[in-house]
């Protein structure tokens, strides 16, 4: 059972969730904005030239970075599930910011993530070198 | 095949290489030798799957596109287990399948 949970996990945990919900709406924004019939070196170009691709760039390397602290501090099955606490906060950012209708099959999935993440949250954060070995 | 389906299979090769990259990763701080060299190939093959999931998204909507990446949950878990010997419990398997049906469920109406 979890005991002695780090302070610097948990905030590892909290800004690679924050990032990754900041990272879904500008990706999708950005690929919305490339041209629709163009050659990958077009995309390339446009890309370059796109200050929200370079925003998202930038990110990314916060993101990576962010990333590799969490995984010193635990174990990647226990790390990477916790992460999907992003679709909740994309959830509660459609409902209450833009307005989105909340149904019960939304509701539900939302349960089941919260449901999962609490069982995982059970669990050692980290397999110590001993357990890994035997 | 058709675009849907195109862009359902480049979504499923993305979740696979992102297991196959965060487990690089998580060797590059597991052991001290060869550090870059585990982060080095680790970043490549996320970059080729950033690319891979750009070009995805102009096939299907992100929602599913959302869906079909959280299978990297389950690749993870797997690969965790097999190949850094992480103590995977029945109650991470439990919590890792109520994420991938929660998910499905969120996605699925959005």
């Amino acid at each position: 059972m979890r005991k002695n949970f780090p302070t610097r996990l948990a905030a590892g945990l909290l800004v690679a969730i924050l990032l990754d919900t900041v990272l879904q709406i500008v990706w999708k924004s950005a690929v919305l904005s490339l041209p629709s019939d163009g050659s990958p070196w077009l995309n390339l170009q446009a890309i370059l030239h796109n200050p929200r691709f370079l925003f998202l760039i930038l990110l990314m390397a916060w993101q990576f970075f962010n990333w590799l602290m969490v995984l010193g501090d635990a174990d990647l099955s226990y790390a990477q599930p916790l992460t999907s606490l992003s679709y909740v906060s994309v959830f509660c950012l459609s409902v209450f910011y833009f307005k989105e209708a909340a149904d019960l099959i939304r509701i539900a999935g939302i349960l089941f993530v919260l449901a999962g993440v609490w069982f995982i949250s059970q669990t050692d954060h980290i397999t110590h070198s001993k357990e890994r070995e035997a | 095949m058709g675009q849907t389906t195109f862009g359902v299979l480049l979504v499923v090769v993305c979740a696979l290489l992102e297991g196959v990259a965060q487990v690089l990763l998580k060797k590059s701080v597991l052991r001290a030798v060869r550090r870059y060299l585990w982060i080095s190939f680790g970043v490549l093959i996320l970059l080729i799957q950033k690319l891979i999931y750009s070009e995805a998204l102009l096939f299907i909507d992100v929602g599913a596109a959302y869906v079909i990446s959280s299978l990297n949950m389950i690749a993870i878990t797997f690969m965790s287990r097999c190949l850094l010997r992480e103590k995977v419990t029945r109650m991470r398997w439990i919590g890792v399948c109520l994420i991938f049906i929660g998910v499905g469920l969120v996605a699925a109406r959005a």
